[in-house]
């Protein structure tokens, strides 16, 4: 364990308000930080030991978070009722506790009073390219896995539990008597709504997500953390990441919540230059992280280095209407007209008469672009816009 | 914390497939040289020449546009180049130099540049230089008087022309192999049908144009031809000398396909096809034109916007998509 981890939380730091940690606080394994009073959302300490820094953090589209410095003690000392959680294996008491476990299980979204999740399917297989974690959890400790499942089970009193699994996996046959989805190695059969589609027979409806359906994704990694938080009565803090260097090789590394990844690439001798990009995520979906003290998620799959001189450039070209973003996009959505009206800003346009709402993110039509437009950027920017304009308008109907 | 690189920020995908602007350009460039290579051969340096003050001529016309009109120059891409060399397929090998330069003026800055550029022109923009020529300057267009003095050993008639004026009884001059082997006259780009063949075919299976506009525009013209052959073999050229003659087979793979003047769903990429085909028929037959493909091409690059509203509902929008 590093001895400095970085924190993550999903809020962002007000001035105006008090916080609740403040730097110099002492905070124990298993404790749990909330920035303010009212917060809802809160980070695990992995170790004991002290705050040393709060300061914000900026991720993609100016959304703001806050990063907590923990200076690790040494001492490990465990919090009060860090194992209250496994006395009564409810699904409130579980959000409670475990909801930064690796693997980031959607405690929260199942916990939730007005939750509409009526089938959860456990996802065995990498959504995105490159990445073998879940894969490689997959085809391990199967017994842990089936546990993990009845817990589930027991605790949401779901009973449509899906094992989403690769149909050439070796280990098939330990799947037996469960409820699997077969999947083909290619990338867009991965995609949850591809598993609705054409799996599960649910269609898919334009701008609802998955969990709008009923339908919630969970990673097997999560699964797994689960049970061992179970068996443990503490909270477990080790990720599995696939780590990806500039030659492709491909190595599997468990390291704590919160470290920085550069600790990571130094233990296996990866080095970074100048203008090279680190990728978390898959190559299609991901994001690129801006610095070296990127702390590790509990839903960072992968870290994918890109050399500077292997890195695709964007064009500033209009599109030429060559029609293979049209040819394949597995939504059906006609790419080659949304991005005019993306390029000139006109989102509500984009959403009524080009099926923005329809795209499922998978970048595909930004791979195969000839004029090199950046069209996933666009997409992802186009639907932010929209979010922001439908809640403005919300608030405007309440106060009229 | 020490001191530490700055890093490439950017969006998803990181990857990305090689394909360019230029990559696609290049490759439509090496499919039509088979034809160049056998128009040279048969028309000698003449039509070298031609090709090259064509695709030279068109490269200065958008360098000179785009720097006039205050944009980036972009003639890197080759777009200009593959505008020019289509333009110069498309003239006979006699014609005069300042002919080839209006051509081009016409397809690069009339054609496309005045529209916005790459990606923004509703015709093909080597379609729209030839048109404008053809229509002007008609006489150079008279490839049987333009190659006069030429001492070919095959029937030195311009097939389409023999048929508009002759009759169907012309036809019988040309075998459909010789048509295949280039043995006729016309075009620089456009006689050596086996040559524009294989480069349509290379750019199918690269996946440079789109299959479906060019399997529909030959199945539009055999249909149609076929039909005006059944109702009246005397009046009437069968399918297989329409398709091997005049513009057709570059209509087929080079001028139909040209991306942004075409359809990208499938539904309409075959009614534009089969609606080229129709047409290039309809006009040699019923027309006053000897070939018809110009116009053919320009008006289903006219319909494209239309009938490429036609498209599958995006997933998820089965219900109610109005």
């Amino acid at each position: 364990m590093p001895p400095r981890l970085i924190l993550l939380l999903d809020e962002a730091l007000d001035s105006t308000k008090e916080t609740c940690i403040r730097k110099g606080d002492i905070a124990k394994k298993g404790e749990k930080l909330f920035l303010y009073k009212e917060s809802t959302c809160y980070v695990t300490a992995p170790t004991s030991g002290t705050i040393t820094s709060i300061a914000p953090f900026t991720g993609d589209f100016g959304e703001n978070a806050t990063y907590l410095v923990l200076e690790k003690d040494g001492k490990d000392e465990p919090a009060d009722g860090i194992s209250d959680f496994a006395d009564v294996p409810d699904l409130a008491a579980a959000d409670g506790a475990l909801r930064t476990l690796p693997g980031a299980p959607p405690l929260e979204l199942l916990a939730a009073p007005d939750s509409k999740i009526n089938k959860i399917v456990i996802s065995g297989m990498d959504s995105d390219l490159m990445s073998t974690t879940r894969q490689y959890l997959a085809s391990k400790c199967m017994d842990d896995i089936k546990d993990g499942i009845e817990r589930i089970k027991n605790m949401t009193g779901i009973t449509d539990v899906f094992m989403a699994i690769p149909e050439k996996m070796s280990q098939l046959s330990a799947f037996q008597g469960m409820n699997t989805i077969k999947l083909t190695q290619d990338y867009i059969g991965t995609l949850p709504q591809m598993i609705m589609k054409n799996h599960m027979g649910i269609a898919p409806a334009a701008g609802t997500s998955c969990e709008d359906l009923g339908v919630c994704f969970m990673s097997i990694e999560a699964v797994l953390s689960l049970t061992r938080a179970y068996k443990e009565k503490a909270p477990v803090f080790d990720k599995i990441i696939t780590v990806i260097g500039k030659d492709g090789g491909i190595k599997r590394v468990s390291a704590v919540i919160g470290t920085p990844i550069h600790r990571i690439l130094t233990q296996l001798g990866l080095e970074t230059r100048e203008m090279d990009r680190i990728i978390i995520g898959g190559p299609l979906e991901g994001f690129s992280a801006y610095t070296l003290y990127h702390p590790v998620q509990p839903d960072m799959d992968t870290i994918i280095l890109q050399d500077c001189e292997d890195i695709p450039g964007v064009s500033d070209y209009p599109c030429i209407n060559c029609g293979k973003c049209v040819r394949i996009c597995p939504a059906g959505v006609p790419v080659n007209l949304l991005v005019r009206y993306l390029e000139a800003n006109l989102y509500q346009e984009a959403v009524d008469s080009f099926d923005l709402d329809a795209c499922i993110d998978c970048g595909l039509c930004s791979y195969v672009c000839t004029a090199r437009i950046p069209i996933f950027q666009y997409i992802r920017l186009g639907k932010h816009e929209q979010l922001m304009l439908e809640a403005e308008m919300e608030t405007e109907a309440e106060n009229a | 914390m020490h001191k530490q690189n700055k890093f490439t920020v950017s969006h998803a995908p990181f990857w990305h497939d090689g394909d360019s602007i230029g990559e696609t350009n290049k490759n439509i460039m090496v499919a039509a040289l088979p034809a160049i290579v056998f128009g040279v051969f048969q028309f000698g340096m003449a039509a070298l020449g031609v090709i090259c003050l064509a695709i030279s001529s068109a490269m200065a016309w958008e360098a000179l546009f785009q720097f006039i009109s205050k944009r980036s120059i972009q003639i890197g891409d080759y777009n200009a180049a593959v505008i020019g060399m289509l333009t110069g397929m498309m003239l006979p090998a006699t014609v005069p130099w300042w002919v080839v330069i209006v051509g081009t003026l016409v397809s690069v800055v009339l054609g496309q540049q005045v529209f916005g550029g790459i990606g923004a022109n509703p015709f093909n923009p080597a379609v729209i230089g030839i048109a404008v020529l053809s229509v002007s300057w008609g006489t150079y267009f008279d490839f049987d008087a333009a190659l006069l003095s030429y001492e070919f050993d095959f029937t030195a008639l311009a097939p389409l022309g023999a048929l508009d004026h002759q009759g169907v009884a012309a036809t019988e001059l040309f075998s459909t192999q010789s048509l295949l082997m280039g043995n006729q006259v016309g075009a620089i780009g456009s006689v050596f049908g086996l040559g524009l063949i294989i480069g349509g075919l290379y750019l199918i299976l690269r996946g440079y144009i789109r299959w479906e506009i060019s399997v529909a525009y030959i199945a539009g013209i055999i249909i149609t031809a076929a039909l005006f052959q059944m109702s009246n073999p005397e009046a009437y050229a069968g399918p297989m000398f329409h398709l091997f003659t005049g513009y057709t087979l570059l209509a087929v793979f080079f001028l139909a396909p040209e991306s942004s003047s075409s359809p990208v769903n499938l539904i309409p990429m075959l009614i534009y096809g089969i609606m080229g085909g129709v047409m290039t028929i309809l006009i040699r037959n019923i027309g006053a034109y000897a070939d018809g493909t110009l116009y053919a091409i320009l008006i289903i690059n006219l319909i494209n916007p239309v009938i490429d509203m036609i498209r599958p509902k995006a997933l998820g929008k089965g219900v109610n998509n109005a």
